[in-house]
């Protein structure tokens, strides 16, 4: 999953912050997950620029499903 | 002509004998066997009505966040140790996150001798049943705007 997003990353640079959290390592990212109620891993969480969460996604995704939902983001 | 169809047909019959009496044998067998492998929802949720030993070999943080109900948290790496007070013989299904740590949990418990072992194949990513979720607290629908004005992907992920 990670070269994906990886790949993406660049691609939507100045377009779509991505915040990427190992959560076994990173207490924040681990704080976060919670309190976006992201119970499982991976999670994606597609945020708009207000803040509102425009989608969740648990599991693995397809590269063509995470293109569909960076380009809907607001 | 006849005869020759006939020495082919009991030739036919004799074997089929042989198979049917084989399956039967293996079939009888394997209750006895050991058994371990991949199961799915409708499998693991009729090991879970029987009270079968549930494992979930994620994280302390991934458990808390939800989990099966009557599941033990026990991290892959502090499986070694907690099955040293296990009975080999009881019957447990470990699961993970996705079914990858939990494979390998599933590979050390038999391993160490186990002999009824089960992983749930896709992990609780997948599961359909009921969830026990921790103490999480209200789930919040949207975050402050980042700093950069731009919308943002975030990804929870772990490595294993």
């Amino acid at each position: 999953m990670k070269p994906v997003v990886d790949g993406l990353k660049k691609e939507y640079e100045g377009k779509v912050e991505f915040r990427l959290y190992d959560v076994e390592k990173d207490a924040e990212g681990a704080k976060l997950a919670k309190q976006l109620g992201a119970k499982f891993v991976p999670t994606f969480e597609f945020v708009n620029s207000d803040g509102t969460i425009a989608k969740e996604i648990i599991g693995e995704v397809s590269e063509a499903q995470l293109r569909e939902q960076l380009d809907a983001l607001k | 002509m006849h005869l020759l169809k006939h020495r082919r047909n009991r030739a036919l019959g004799v074997l089929a004998a042989v198979l049917v009496m084989s399956a039967l044998v293996v079939a009888g067998c394997s209750t006895s066997l050991p058994t371990a492998g991949n199961v799915d929802n409708k499998a693991a949720k009729s090991l879970e009505d029987k009270g079968v030993r549930i494992i979930d070999v994620r994280t302390v943080a991934e458990f808390e966040a939800g989990h099966i109900p009557d599941a033990e948290n026990v991290p892959l790496d502090q499986l070694a140790d907690a099955m040293g007070s296990w009975k080999p013989a009881d019957p447990i299904l470990v699961y993970c996150a996705t079914g990858s740590r939990s494979v390998e949990a599933m590979r050390m418990l038999v391993a160490a001798g186990f002999t009824s072992v089960f992983n749930l194949r896709d992990g609780i990513v997948a599961w359909d049943g009921d969830i026990s979720a921790g103490p999480g607290g209200a789930v919040a629908g949207s975050l402050p705007p980042v700093a950069s004005g731009l919308p943002v992907l975030y990804e929870f992920y772990t490595d294993w």
